[in-house]
C-alpha cells in the first residue's frame, strides 16, 4: 500500500491539526495504522476499552463527550478527536462518548501516536496536556516595526478616482478638482491601463501646449507602475523612490483596486502613537482635535495589521483616549478660567482598564477636592458637558447608561463618592453589583493623584475581604458562561444549545475581567488593568502561578482573535461587532479558542469556590 | 442450518480439489464460517478490470481489506497490479490504469495464488459480488484448471433489500457504492482505484451491519444472499 491508494484518508487528515504537521513518511506510516470502526445511534455509546486505549478521529456522525458526572464537556463532528486524555496520562478513561449520528471513526494505536509525537513536535504539542492548558504564543504577538510590516490596505484609498480613457483632459482635471485630488486612474474596460497627474497635466499638457480637449490616453503615462494589494507599506515605499513617482495604483488582476500615494505613506506613519499624542497636545481648538482623533481608527488597524499584543493596542489606545480627555480639559479651562478646587477626572469601564478597542463608548465621572458651592457646580457643569461633547465629537460616542460626568448625579464630591461606594458594597443589590463591573475598574485621567488616592483607598478598604459583597459580586460574574467551543458551523454554549457566532467581549474578555476584578477587589489590589492585576495576584500568590498565567494568556489570546477578527471584518467591509463566526477561523484557532475558553471556565470555577463558600 | 449447509458443502468442496492450494482454502473457510459473525475474519475486495465482459477482458488490479473484530484494519490492506496480454485500451479512462505502470504488475498467475493466500480463511465482501467473483472463478479455473466456489457477502444485494424492506422503489443508480455510502454519511472517497474502492465497500458493510442489528443479532446467514 502506498499514498495513492490510502489518498482519501491522507488527504483528510493532511487537512487536520495536528496531521498537517507530520511529514509525508509519518503521514503514511499514520494513515496505514489506522482502524476504522462504524458506530452506530442504536448502541448508544462508543465502546472506550480501558486496556487498549487509542486515538479516536471523528470521519462522519456525531459525538458528545461527558464527564462522569454527566456534564457536558464537548461535542464532536467531523475532524475532532477524542480519547487523547487518557493515552497521555495512561489513566483510564472516565468520560462518556455518546452517539448522537451514526458514524465512521478512524482509531490511532497507541505505539504509533507515540512514535508521530516524537516524531513532530507540534504534533506532540498539540496532544500534550501542558500545551492544551498553556496559551503562549509570545512569539506570535511580538509588535513588529510598523512602517515596514504593516500593509497597504490599510493605507491606500480604497475607491479610487478612475476615469474612461475616451474621456478627455479636461473632463479628467475637472474630475481632479472636484475631488481635490492629485491623481486619476484612466481604465478601459475596467482594466488599468494608464495614470494621469497633476505632473502629467504640467509637463505633458501645458508645456506642450496639448488641447484638453483631446483624450486623455494621449497624456497620461500608459501602464504605471504599480502593486498589489496584498504588498507590505515598505515595499510600495520602496517602489516609489526608486522610480521618483509619488503615486501607486493598487492592482489585483488587471483591474484598479486602489491608490496609494506617498501623502497616504506618510500620514500612516503619523497615526503612530507618539506621534499622534503629541499632535493632539498641539492643538489649540476642538475643530482641529477633531480632525486629528480622525487617525485614531487607523492607528488601530495599523497595530492589528503589525500584530501587536492585544493588550498593548488597548493600553495605546487608551494613551489616546487619556490625552484627548486632557487637552479637551486644558482648552475648556482656558475658556471658563481656573476650577474652583481640585478636581479629578475620572475614567471607568475598558478606559479605566485601559483595553479600549474600535468604537469605544465613554464612560466618565468627576471627583471633586469638596463639595461645591453653586457657582463651583456651575462650573464644573459647564466644563464637563463640554469635555462630554468634544469626545463624543471626536468619536467617542456617548455613555447609553448616561455615565458621565456631565451627569450631575456622577460629579461628586470625595465625600460623596465615598458614600456611594459604601452603599454599593454594603448594600450589594442587583443593580449596585451591576455599577461595580464599571465604577471598580477607575482611574484618574487629569487631577492630582493624591485626591484620587483619597477615594481608592476608601474603597478598597471596605471591599478588602468582605465576604457577603464578593460573594455577590461573584455570583453575577457567573451569570454569563464562555461557550464550550465549536460545533460544525455553530458555537456551543454550555447548556448545549447552538449559536452562529461566539461574542468575543461579553462571552471571553469580559469574563476575565470579572474573575480579576473579584480577585483584586477581595485583597485590595490598587491595579485595575486586568493583565496587571492578574500579575499582581500571581506575585501575592492569591491565584497560583500557572493558572495565572493560563488566565492573561487565554486574556490575551481572546482580546488577540477579537481585534485580528475586527481587523478582518474592517479591511472587508463588514459591520465590526466582537462577533467571530466559526466559519472564518481554521481548526488550529478552533483548538486554541476551546482550550482559551476551559481556562475561563476553570477561572469562574475556581472564583466560585474561594468566594461563594459561605453559601 | 443454512450454516450447517453451507459447512457440508465446503468439507466437500475440499475433499474433492485436486489442487492443496485450493483445498487448504475450503478447509481455513469451514473453520471460519463456524463462529459467532463478529468474530469471522471478514476480507473486503475490489477488482478493476480492463472491461465487464469476462469472456474478453482480463484483471488489471486487486485491492483487499480486511475487517477483524468490526474494525477495518489499515495495516492489513492489500493492492495488487495484474499484468495483462495487450494494451489497457479506453479502460484506462475509468481505473486511471495506464499501460506503463503495469512494469511493477505480477502476473495472472501470481496473483491468484496471492490472492488465495490472502484471503484464505475469510468470508469476502464485495460491492455487486458476482461481477468481481465471475471474474476470479474464471481466472483460477484458467490457473489452477478446477472450479472455485467462494463464499461472500454482497453490499449491493444487501442494500437492494434494504430499500424494497422499507417499501420503496429502487432508483437508477442509487445502488451504486457511492450512492449506498451516502444513504449512511459515510465520506465521499474520489477514486476508482481497486484499495481505495475495497476500503469503500468495507466501511459501507460496517453501516449496514449497524443499521441492521439494530433490529436483532446478525448472523451469518443474514448477510449470505
Amino acid at each position: 500500500m502506498d499514498a495513492s491508494e490510502l489518498q482519501p484518508i491522507m488527504q483528510f487528515l493532511q487537512q487536520r491539526v495536528p496531521f498537517s504537521s507530520l511529514d509525508e513518511e509519518a503521514l503514511l506510516s499514520g494513515c496505514r495504522s489506522l482502524t476504522i470502526g462504524y458506530y452506530s445511534k442504536a448502541s448508544a455509546f462508543v465502546p472506550l476499552d480501558p486496556l487498549h486505549p487509542q486515538l479516536y478521529i471523528v470521519r462522519s456522525g456525531a459525538f458528545e463527550v461527558r464527564d462522569i458526572n454527566g456534564e457536558l464537556l464537548d461535542r464532536l463532528g467531523e475532524g475532532d478527536y477524542f480519547g487523547f486524555p487518557s493515552l497521555l496520562s495512561g489513566e483510564e478513561a472516565s468520560n462518556r462518548v455518546a452517539i448522537l449520528e451514526d458514524g465512521l471513526v478512524y482509531h490511532l494505536p497507541p505505539e504509533m501516536f507515540n512514535s508521530l509525537r516524537t516524531k513532530s513536535r507540534e504534533f506532540d504539542r498539540f496532544f500534550n496536556k501542558a500545551f492544551a492548558k498553556r496559551l503562549r504564543h509570545q512569539g506570535r504577538f511580538k509588535a513588529k516595526e510598523l512602517a515596514t510590516t504593516s500593509r497597504i490596505t490599510t493605507l491606500m484609498s480604497k475607491s479610487p478616482l478612475t476615469i474612461d480613457m475616451k474621456a478627455t483632459i479636461s473632463d479628467a482635471a475637472r474630475l481632479m478638482r472636484k475631488s481635490r485630488v492629485s491623481s486619476v486612474l484612466v481604465i478601459d474596460n475596467e482594466k488599468l491601463v494608464g495614470i494621469l497627474t497633476d505632473k502629467d497635466l504640467r509637463n505633458r499638457v501645458l508645456a506642450e501646449g496639448l488641447d484638453g480637449s483631446l483624450a486623455v490616453h494621449q497624456a497620461m503615462t500608459t501602464t504605471p507602475i504599480s502593486i498589489e494589494s496584498n504588498s507590505l507599506v515598505f515595499e510600495a515605499m520602496l517602489l516609489m523612490s526608486e522610480h521618483n513617482i509619488h503615486h501607486l495604483p493598487v492592482v489585483d488582476c488587471g483591474l484598479a483596486k486602489g491608490i496609494i500615494t506617498s501623502t497616504d505613506i506618510l500620514r500612516g506613519q503619523s497615526s503612530q502613537p507618539l506621534l499622534l499624542i503629541g499632535e493632539i497636545d498641539r492643538q489649540k481648538d476642538l475643530p482641529s482635535l477633531i480632525q486629528v482623533s480622525k487617525q485614531i481608527p487607523l492607528l488601530l488597524q495599523n497595530l492589528i495589521s503589525a500584530d501587536a499584543r492585544a493588550e498593548e493596542i488597548g493600553r495605546v489606545l487608551t494613551s489616546v483616549t487619556d490625552a484627548l480627555t486632557r487637552r479637551l480639559i486644558v482648552l475648556n479651562q482656558q475658556i471658563l478660567g481656573e476650577a474652583p478646587m481640585a478636581f479629578c477626572w475620572l475614567a471607568f469601564g475598558s478606559q479605566g482598564r485601559q483595553d479600549q478597542v474600535a468604537c469605544s463608548d465613554q464612560d466618565n465621572g468627576l471627583l471633586l477636592a469638596h463639595e461645591p458651592d453653586e457657582a463651583a457646580e456651575g462650573y464644573f457643569e459647564a466644563l464637563s458637558k463640554a469635555v462630554c461633547a468634544g469626545l463624543d465629537e471626536c468619536g467617542y460616542i456617548y455613555c447609553p447608561g448616561n455615565i458621565m460626568a456631565q451627569n450631575p448625579k456622577w460629579r461628586m464630591s470625595l465625600k460623596k463618592w465615598r458614600g456611594v461606594f459604601q452603599k454599593w458594597v454594603n448594600t450589594p443589590d442587583p443593580k449596585a453589583l451591576m455599577h461595580s463591573s464599571i465604577f471598580f475598574d477607575m482611574r484618574a485621567v487629569y487631577g492630582p493623584q493624591s485626591l484620587f488616592n483619597g477615594l481608592q483607598d476608601e474603597v478598597l478598604n471596605n471591599t478588602k475581604d468582605n465576604d457577603i459583597f464578593l460573594a455577590g459580586l461573584t455570583g453575577n460574574s457567573l451569570t454569563s458562561t464562555p461557550p464550550l467551543g465549536f460545533f460544525r458551523k455553530f458555537v456551543l454554549e454550555r447548556d448545549g444549545s447552538e449559536v452562529k457566532g461566539i461574542d468575543l467581549k461579553h462571552k471571553g474578555s469580559a469574563l476575565i475581567n470579572d474573575i480579576a476584578r473579584v480577585y483584586a477587589l477581595s485583597a485590595g489590589i490598587k491595579e485595575v488593568n486586568t493583565a496587571k492585576r492578574i500579575r499582581a495576584l500571581m506575585d501575592q500568590n492569591i491565584i497560583n502561578r500557572k493558572d495565572a498565567l493560563n488566565l492573561a494568556d487565554a486574556h490575551e489570546y481572546i482580546a488577540h482573535m477579537r481585534l485580528s477578527n475586527q481587523g478582518y471584518q474592517y479591511t472587508n467591509g463588514k459591520p465590526v461587532t466582537n462577533y467571530l463566526m466559526p466559519k472564518d477561523v481554521s481548526s488550529l484557532v478552533r483548538h486554541q479558542l476551546r482550550d482559551a475558553f476551559k481556562v475561563v471556565h476553570d477561572g469562574q470555577v475556581g472564583l466560585k469556590l474561594k468566594m461563594m463558600r459561605s453559601y | 442450518m443454512k450454516r450447517f449447509y453451507l459447512k457440508n458443502q465446503l468439507r466437500l468442496k475440499a475433499f474433492r480439489a485436486a489442487d492443496g492450494v485450493i483445498a487448504d482454502y475450503y478447509r481455513a473457510l469451514t473453520c471460519a464460517i463456524s463462529i459467532p459473525l463478529a468474530d469471522i475474519p471478514l476480507m473486503a475486495i475490489d477488482l478493476e478490470m480492463t472491461g465487464l465482459n469476462v469472456q474478453f477482458d482480463q484483471i488489471l488490479s486487486i485491492g483487499m481489506v480486511p475487517i477483524q473484530n468490526g474494525m477495518l484494519q489499515l495495516k492489513d490492506a492489500d493492492y495488487r497490479l495484474v499484468s495483462i496480454e495487450g494494451s489497457v485500451g479506453d479502460s484506462a479512462a475509468i481505473h486511471g490504469i495506464v499501460d506503463g505502470q503495469l512494469e511493477t504488475a505480477i502476473s495472472a498467475n501470481e496473483a491468484m495464488h496471492w490472492f488465495l493466500e490472502k484471503t484464505k480463511g475469510h468470508v469476502l465482501i464485495a460491492h455487486h459480488a458476482p461481477l468481481d467473483l465471475c471474474f476470479l472463478k474464471a481466472e483460477i479455473f484458467r490457473c489452477f484448471g478446477e472450479k472455485m466456489t467462494f463464499v461472500s457477502i454482497d453490499t449491493m444485494s444487501l442494500e437492494r433489500a434494504r430499500i424494497l424492506r422499507q417499501h420503496e422503489v429502487i432508483k437508477e443508480g442509487s445502488l451504486r457504492l457511492d450512492a449506498c455510502r451516502s444513504r449512511y454519511g459515510l465520506p465521499i472517497y474520489a477514486a476508482h482505484n481497486a484499495a481505495v474502492d475495497a476500503l469503500s465497500c468495507g466501511e459501507l458493510l460496517l453501516a449496514q451491519m449497524a443499521s441492521i442489528a439494530g433490529a436483532e443479532e446478525l448472523t451469518l446467514s443474514d448477510l449470505l444472499r
